[in-house]
């Protein structure tokens, strides 16, 4: 019996038909074991899963550093994963809000208490970092070098519902500034609107958030000079829609806390400048939940 | 009208035209096509350059837009490029292939087929696509057809212009063609009719040189050659008159000749039959008296005046003989008819084995004293030569005369003689006796022989009663 055994296996070794015959079959066999596991998939159901991403920068930059978070879920869930934003922070709102569009949720802090009362998102993981502010720039050479200064200038701000702008008009509410009659407060689509309109010279100042700003260019970033930062507030949260299930949700939460822990996450975050994620409670941005209201 | 198209054809100066305007018109219609292969060419790579230009610009532009799913505003941007004159449609699809924008003429389910190249479409519209990526990531495809029917009618309006051009340059160059050719084929024309002009006997025409080109070499060769051949000719001419003078002349004194042989010849049988018949008479008249008057019948003196009678009577017929050789009196007696059939009914009776057929026709009794004699001799001429050299077993004569001319033929079936023989010379004293003979009298003679086809002769001899 033995010596039949050998036999035939060194038939089949030498042989190049029973060996392709072999993985032919084998193939054939692990098919179905490879469909039954996709489709058993926690997040199968929601396929394709929208990962909504505020725009709080332009399109292709947002894309240049969400795409390999995304390639990473997609990998993992075994579903793809596209990454979508909106015009602008209004409209992703209500894309939020009313259209429930997205499935995974990278919003502003100030966002998130609506999106889960009103959406019923569900907060699974936070960036993980002390906390986020805005920052108050102008061009190394400026003149201005105190808030006061301000006075009679034109500050470059992200849209009116942005973290940014709101955070700012507080700080500068609270330092005896009326942003509304001391300076111009001038809208622009994004951050990096916000920074380069000081940085060309087309305002006076910008205000954006610091994440942003520290992911500006080396040069940028050289000819600029900080005046002022607001209060922290906590990161950006991530949430997932109602429509994702229980399930699905924890394997999300679980791959995202998962990244900071390898190499290739690392790397994965090191796009946004990230160095994780962390469990957060959504209690956390209680205290942001009033920016909007002002 | 086949003749004119004929000689037409032959013209130096029309296949001349007709050649250079040939290669005109195929060169032309060549650089036409050519032309008009650039000209679509270049309109078709430049709508393609265009068309993958736009697109590639317009996908990235839009991308933005497909990322923040922002379909109005791309919708908005795009309605303003639909405006652009080239573009058909606009359909924007994202990334599950479900049309978000569809502008101009197309559905938005419509999925046309894309397109390589202009040059290769059949449905009037060059349909491409592009897919909108943004940092490498697929955010849709953007599907636009750009209408041929402008590049159409600029590559029609460019083919026209091209056509026209090509056709009044045609018209232009067989109108200078024309003209050239005309230019330089005059000269060639003018030659051709002074070759004419020679070819009808007018040694007067000169060609004028003009240049020192080659026509106006030819010309000026042509002109020796003329001169040269009308001093030639002039001097053939003279010569050729001075031989017919001399032939004239010759023929005069063959004539006179003749007519002093003929008279020398009657003159002598007169006098044969004037003192020598005479005298034989007188002869025989005194024999026959001696032998009657021999006493008692003398044998001796009648054997002797027999033989005196039988010696005279001999010569008698030997003098007859002579005198009808040198003038047939019946000749003069019952005219050229009675003449010929008893010299032809004598000559028959010496020489039993050949046929002798004789066929007179017309009034031959005023022929003239000439006439009569050339006809006379040369049938008895004829006659003599069939038996010496012809070997003949037929012969036939015919003698007729009609209102201009009096024709002669004497045909035999002996075994004639090769025409081109140079053997022929023994023989040809005879014949150039009576070519002679005809010829005094104005006349016409010919023979024909071949070997084993006997010897015919015919003579045609004008009524000339003057001869």
């Amino acid at each position: 019996m033995h010596i039949f055994i050998s036999r035939t296996g060194q038939i089949f070794l030498n042989n190049f038909r029973y060996q392709l015959l072999f993985i032919f079959f084998g193939l054939a066999l692990c098919q179905p074991i490879i469909s039954i596991a996709k489709e058993n998939s926690n997040c199968s159901d929601a396929s394709p899963i929208i990962f909504g991403i505020i725009p709080f920068v332009s399109a292709e930059q947002l894309v240049i550093q969400f795409s390999p978070i995304a390639l990473y879920l997609s990998d993992h869930l075994g579903i793809p994963v596209r990454i979508e934003t909106a015009p602008d922070f209004v409209e992703f709102a209500r894309r939020t809000h009313e259209d429930k569009r997205y499935d995974i949720l990278f919003t502003a802090p100030h966002f998130y208490p609506q999106a889960s009362s009103r959406a019923g998102y569900r907060l699974i993981v936070s960036v993980d970092s002390p906390g986020m502010w805005a920052v108050i720039v102008v061009p190394r050479q400026s003149p201005i070098h105190k808030l006061d200064d301000l006075k009679g200038k034109r500050l470059a701000t992200v849209p009116p519902a942005g973290l940014a702008t709101l955070l700012v008009r507080k700080y500068l509410n609270d330092a005896g500034i009326d942003p509304d009659e001391d300076i111009t407060i001038i809208s622009t689509p994004s951050h990096d609107a916000s920074l380069l309109s000081s940085y060309y010279g087309v305002t006076d100042a910008s205000a954006l958030m610091q994440p942003p700003y520290a992911a500006a260019s080396q040069q940028v970033r050289d000819n600029m000079r900080i005046i002022a930062r607001t209060d922290s507030t906590p990161h950006i949260p991530i949430s997932v829609s109602p429509r994702i299930n229980d399930s699905c949700k924890s394997e999300i939460t679980k791959l995202l806390l998962e990244m900071s822990t390898t190499q290739k996450g690392k790397e994965i975050l090191s796009h946004n400048s990230f160095s994780g994620f962390k469990q957060t409670k959504p209690e956390e941005y209680d205290k942001v939940r009033d920016l909007l209201a002002r | 009208m086949l003749s004119a198209i004929k000689n037409l054809f032959h013209s130096l100066r029309f296949r001349l035209i007709a050649s250079v305007v040939t290669i005109e018109v195929i060169m032309l219609s060549l650089l036409v096509w050519n032309n008009i292969s650039i000209i679509h060419t270049t309109h078709t790579d430049r709508l393609r350059d265009t068309a993958i230009s736009m697109i590639q610009q317009i996908a990235t532009t839009s991308g933005n837009y497909m990322v923040a799913v922002d379909y109005a505003t791309l919708k908005e941007y795009l309605s303003n490029i639909i405006s652009y004159k080239e573009l058909s449609y606009i359909v924007v699809v994202d990334r599950d292939e479900n049309a978000v924008i569809a502008l101009g003429t197309v559905t938005p389910e419509a999925r046309p087929k894309i397109d390589t190249h202009p040059a290769l479409v059949n449905d009037n519209v060059f349909d491409i696509a592009q897919n909108i990526q943004v940092a490498g990531q697929p955010m849709g495809r953007m599907l636009m057809g750009f209408s041929l029917s402008l590049m159409d009618d600029a590559i029609h309006k460019s083919r026209n212009r091209g056509i026209t051009i090509a056709l009044i340059e045609i018209i232009l160059t067989i109108l200078v063609t024309i003209i050239i050719g005309l230019g330089l084929t005059r000269r060639l024309g003018l030659l051709s009719k002074a070759a004419g002009e020679v070819e009808t006997g007018n040694y007067s025409v000169t060609v004028p040189t003009e240049t020192d080109d080659e026509v106006g070499k030819t010309a000026a060769a042509f002109n020796r050659m003329v001169a040269e051949v009308s001093k030639r000719t002039q001097q053939l001419l003279y010569e050729e008159k001075r031989t017919q003078q001399l032939l004239t002349e010759n023929r005069l004194l063959i004539k006179k000749s003749l007519e002093v042989q003929e008279e020398e010849r009657k003159h002598l049988a007169r006098e044969l039959h004037d003192e020598l018949g005479q005298c034989i008479t007188a002869i025989q008249a005194d024999a026959e008296s001696i032998r009657d008057l021999s006493p008692e019948c003398d044998h001796r003196v009648i054997t002797s005046a027999d033989a005196i009678l039988n010696v005279s009577a001999h010569i008698y017929d030997v003098v007859h003989s002579m005198m009808h050789l040198l003038r047939p009196s019946i000749l003069d007696n019952l005219g050229l008819e009675e003449a010929l059939k008893d010299e032809i009914d004598v000559w028959k009776k010496r020489n039993p084995k050949i046929s002798c057929i004789y066929d007179f026709d017309g009034d031959l009794s005023n022929l003239g004293e000439r006439i009569n004699i050339t006809i006379y001799r040369i049938i008895q001429e004829c006659l003599t030569n069939i038996v010496k050299h012809a070997s003949a077993s037929h012969v036939s004569i015919e003698l007729k005369r009609d209102r201009e001319n009096l024709h002669l033929s004497i045909c035999d079936d002996g075994i004639g003689m090769d025409s081109a023989a140079p053997s022929q010379a023994h023989i040809g004293l005879g014949i150039i006796g009576m070519r002679e003979r005809i010829q005094a009298l104005n006349g016409i003679f010919m023979h024909e022989t071949s070997t084993d086809n006997g010897f015919q002769i015919f003579i045609k001899i004008p009524n000339d009663k003057e001869q």
